[in-house]
């Protein structure tokens, strides 16, 4: 009854087909949000903030002294973290894809599946199993080292503070390379094949097809995957926590955002467990800004080029 | 006549009922206690001998989680109705904070403890906010078998234990099982036992929180001198070894020596079946006296927003009493009670344990009763230190002069 | 043009040796997990490769008899299925309006979801613990589903609109010629059309809501509440030096979930295929 005539494109109607869904995520996700950044303007005790500090909380992350350098430090981390996760799992992950999206490779299936599966071990399963291959007494890696007449190489890999956060991004891309493969597959089998039959039948060469053909047209795609792999790794925090624990240890040089902020807000230092909640908020506020102007630089330079196509 | 009859049935039932509905209550015990599942059940059968009608379910949360999430439970109301309490400050601050319930006038604190038992959960004006469970020492566990094949004694000066390593290193045997990846057992364990006996026991540590001696004197300094001793004797790779990986080393015979707290007993009991085992007290520098890192590890505390309190403090009351304590004793190996009502322990390597007390001062470890509060805490200033001794970064006296130094940054004697 | 069987070229070689070599690094765990729960508690460290000379079942034995494992795995099952099933229809109903619904204030609220992918949701945690108390949902199972859907929301609304914005709009105004309202529409033309990138949803959401602990952790203490990671971490800590019983604990926790995907992979890869870059 409700003619159907009215329900033009710029009918307000179409409004209740999202109101369920924006009120749980208002409700459960953005005031919740909201309210914890606005308490990075308050101090107190555990979680009962009651008193209006203004701007101290962040005076402590930048003006020098402990506090401050553990942040700076926590976040050089997380920065280095998420170039690794960009040159290993990403480049991998569209390497990956290529090979993938080749016509002549056998056992496709199979490799896709292979490289999904350790995106969905949960981060216990991860942690554990890798600590036990990098283990420097009875780890299956340096057992392989020292058969293969490497045995100088055999670290303690998770020990050395100039390792340790490279090999858990190792193992974190290895865990979740998954992702971008198939979001990289996905967009080059979404290309037209003719680009690339024209151009072999010009003769271009297989390097030349993919610098100047492929790499250029996947880039919007490239953005996304970037931005998404921003936003993840500036959240992370599971990975060093199953494999370094909450310390970021060995001296803090696994320490990475999501770990300082676990155990100023959340835990508090071990074994004391004070949480500095106020802090800890301050650090989140923090991490919220730097991701939204990654996420808007980002978006800027992968879309630049070709013009807004929309 | 029928109708007393009658009355005193109704009574009966009436009274029947209220004990039902008094006793029939359920308790959770919240516990960062993961490994002692099967144990705590055994005493909380002993307590059903007598209360058959008082539920108790212990919940253990792993380590790094509990302070998060007690926390975080208590403050929403969710917290269970008892739970373990850490001693000294940290303890205190749930207290304050009003998570904890005021002990002080529970009978049984008073009947079953002496007052240096309640010590460190006491807050400083005198209320108690938790009963002690135990107290729990740390040694260095050691191989009978390579100790007996190299001809080796137990021991009794550091200087002889560094000569012990030396002689099984030279024989390629790892003499320590120890590694830093965790980084709060080579603190914990091996730098909080060598310090009671390198800085003259609890009048020496006391010195230092009063402010009549630096955090970085010679006594501290030698402390980590002695750390710097152990490095060269550590495993292959100790800077990536976790303490579950040095307790396999040891118990697969691997390593000859291993320092660790009394809790790890029932472990190696079950799992060092190929090997002969004891321990002893770690050894004091020539000259020094010895004293034991015996440390008050864990109370129970009382969730004041419990809707059962009574039972609680039933159960609390029976811990303590002679079954209480019998029962801590015979199921939590390793754990010794801190009542008046403790029993004789059957166990051998418990009861080596507590010989180390003969005849030796004892203290708490060293940063627990005051240094942890600010930041950066005594407890990092005193692992990172330790740790970069281990690995060679730095000399034991820029390892003292930076645990000084960091203190001074908020801890005012 | 296209060849229908792939014969092997030499100009493959390379790709066919990274293949093999991440291969290789992908199992190796998996069948160090696997075979070495399999073996007698401190035999890991004798030979942490080879086949087990007896098999024990120890490991399995006390996780079924000695804890809840299957009430956890139902738990888990459940939670996730109600949650991906709640943010399917949430994310697809506003989806559909959200492209139907051409105006600035759409493209607004579009932005306002994206915005939940950047959110470290970690911190609200106290106030969504309040919130989880005053809905009386504490210590419930269902206290998880709220957040949980609110939390697939922001990919399930990008995912969606990308693929209903692809929907080709002569489909739809077919279907409204012939007189079906909004809501035929939704049921008979969108969501089929759509199914694809539902798995895709799906699968995510599955992976992020099987794994999570924080949420149960803070939330649910009693044990017939637990869900599979948050009894798996407990069980993991009981048995921190029982290593054959913590790896029994961790395949019991992985085979099912690797099991479901390879089942819905297809599907999954379809998803993907189907929209991505369908600009």
């Amino acid at each position: 009854m409700k003619g159907k005539s009215l329900e033009t494109e710029r009918n307000l109607v179409w409004l209740w087909w999202i109101v369920p869904a924006l009120a749980v995520y208002l409700v459960f996700m953005a005031w919740p949000l909201f309210n914890s950044l606005r308490l990075s303007f308050y101090t107190g005790t555990g979680f009962k903030l009651d008193n209006f500090i203004g701007f101290d909380n962040y005076v402590r992350l930048f003006a020098g002294g402990e506090e401050s350098t553990r942040f700076l430090g926590a976040f050089k981390n997380t920065l280095f973290f998420f170039c690794v996760h960009m040159l290993v799992q990403n480049v991998l992950g569209l390497a990956f894809a290529l090979l993938l999206a080749r016509k002549t490779i056998r056992g496709k299936p199979f490799f896709r599946t292979v490289i999904f599966i350790p995106a969905t071990l949960a981060i216990v399963v991860t942690g554990f199993l890798w600590k036990l291959i990098l283990n420097p007494q009875w780890g299956p890696l340096n057992i392989i080292l020292g058969e293969v007449g490497l045995g100088d190489w055999a670290l303690p890999w998770l020990g050395e503070s100039h390792l340790a956060l490279f090999v858990i991004s190792l193992v974190s891309s290895w865990q979740w390379v998954g992702i971008p493969t198939m979001i990289f597959l996905a967009a080059i089998q979404g290309i037209n094949d003719d680009y690339f039959e024209a151009a072999e039948i010009d003769g271009a060469r297989p390097s030349q097809v993919l610098w100047r053909i492929k790499l250029p047209l996947l880039r919007p795609i490239i953005g996304v995957v970037a931005i998404l792999t921003f936003t993840g790794n500036f959240n992370a925090f599971d990975v060093v926590f199953a494999m370094a624990g909450p310390n970021g240890p060995p001296a803090y040089s696994t320490d990475i955002l999501g770990t300082y902020f676990y155990r100023t807000g959340i835990a508090g230092q071990h074994p004391v467990g004070i949480p500095d909640m106020g802090l800890g908020a301050a650090v989140s506020t923090i991490t919220f800004l730097v991701l939204l102007a990654g996420v808007v630089i980002m978006q800027a330079l992968s879309r630049e080029p070709r013009g807004d196509r929309r | 006549m029928k109708i007393t009859r009658m009355v005193s049935r109704i009574a009966a039932v009436a009274l029947f009922l209220a004990a039902g509905s008094l006793f029939g209550q359920n308790l959770t015990l919240g516990s960062w206690r993961t490994d002692d599942v099967a144990k705590i059940s055994n005493i909380i059968a002993a307590f059903n001998k007598t209360y058959p009608n008082i539920k108790v379910k212990f919940d253990p949360t792993n380590p790094p989680d509990y302070n998060a999430t007690l926390r975080l439970q208590l403050e929403s109301g969710n917290g269970p109705d008892l739970f373990y309490a850490r001693s000294y400050a940290t303890g205190a601050e749930l207290f304050k904070a009003g998570f904890e319930l005021d002990l002080t006038s529970l009978p049984a604190i008073k009947s079953n403890f002496t007052p240096s038992a309640v010590s460190a959960w006491t807050t400083p004006d005198g209320k108690v906010f938790a009963m002690p469970l135990g107290a729990v020492s740390h040694g260095i566990y050691y191989n009978k078998d390579i100790f007996a094949k190299y001809g080796i004694a137990v021991p009794k000066t550091w200087e002889a234990l560094i000569a012990a390593a030396d002689k099984l290193k030279k024989a390629g045997v790892t003499p320590f099982a120890n590694g830093v990846a965790d980084q709060w057992d080579i603190n914990e364990v091996v730098m909080m036992s060598i310090l009671p006996s390198a800085v003259g026991g609890s009048e020496g540590r006391l010195a230092y929180e009063s402010g009549k001696r630096p955090f970085n004197d010679a006594a501290i300094v030698g402390a980590f001198q002695q750390i710097k001793d152990l490095a060269p004797y550590l495993p292959k790779g100790f800077e990536a070894l976790t303490y579950n990986d040095s307790a396999a080393l040891f118990a697969l015979g691997k390593a000859a020596m291993y320092f660790d707290g009394s809790w790890t007993v029932p472990q190696f009991i079950d799992q060092a079946k190929g090997i002969q085992w004891s321990v002893f007290s770690t050894p004091p520098a020539k000259g020094k006296k010895p004293v034991v890192e015996f440390h008050p590890d864990s109370a129970i505390a009382i969730n004041p927003a419990s809707k059962n309190i009574e039972a609680a403090k039933t159960f609390l009351t029976w811990l303590s009493g002679p079954q209480g304590a019998k029962a801590i004793g015979d199921n939590l190996i390793g754990v010794f009670p801190m009542s008046k009502n403790a029993v004789k322990l059957d166990n051998e390597y418990a009861n080596t344990f507590l010989s180390f007390n003969t005849g030796a001062g004892q203290d708490a470890r060293f940063v627990w009763p005051k240094l942890m509060v600010g930041k950066p805490s005594g407890y990092d200033l005193l692992q990172n230190n330790t740790i970069a001794v281990l690995k060679g970064e730095i000399t034991p006296k820029a390892a003292a002069d930076a645990f000084a130094a960091g203190l001074a940054q908020w801890y005012k004697p | 043009m296209k060849q229908i069987r792939p014969r092997f070229r030499a100009a493959d070689l390379p790709g066919y040796v990274l293949l093999g070599f991440w291969t290789f690094v992908v199992l190796v765990p998996l069948w160090v997990m696997v075979v070495n729960s399999f073996k007698p508690s401190l035999d890991i460290f004798r030979d942490p490769f080879g086949l087990p000379p007896t098999v024990s079942v120890e490991g399995y034995q006390s996780l079924v008899t000695g804890s809840s494992f299957l009430t956890y795995f139902l738990n888990s099952l459940m939670i996730t299925t109600v949650s991906i099933v709640g943010v399917l229809l949430l994310a697809s109903t506003a989806a559909y309006g959200l492209v139907s619904w051409n105006s600035r204030a759409s493209r607004y609220l579009l932005l306002v979801f994206l915005a939940g992918m950047m959110i470290p949701i970690r911190i609200a945690s106290i106030n969504l613990l309040s919130l989880v108390k005053d809905l009386g949902l504490m210590d419930s199972l269902w206290g998880l589903f709220p957040i949980y859907a609110a939390m697939g929301l922001p990919m399930g609304v990008f995912v969606l609109t990308e693929f209903i914005r692809s929907v080709p709009k002569e489909i739809l105004n077919a279907a409204r010629i012939d007189g079906a309202g909004s809501v035929r529409i939704y049921i008979q033309v969108i969501v089929p059309l759509i199914r694809p990138a539902l798995a895709t949803v799906a699968i995510f959401n599955l992976v992020n809501l099987w794994n999570d602990l924080w949420f149960p952790l803070i939330l649910i203490r009693s044990d017939d509440q637990r869900t599979l990671m948050l009894g798996v971490t407990r069980l993991f800590g009981q048995y921190q030096t029982d290593w054959n019983k913590v790896l029994a604990v961790l395949t019991s926790a992985s085979v099912p979930i690797i099991l479901l995907y390879l089942f819905l992979s297809k599907q999954f890869i379809k998803g993907l295929t189907a929209g991505a870059v369908k600009e």
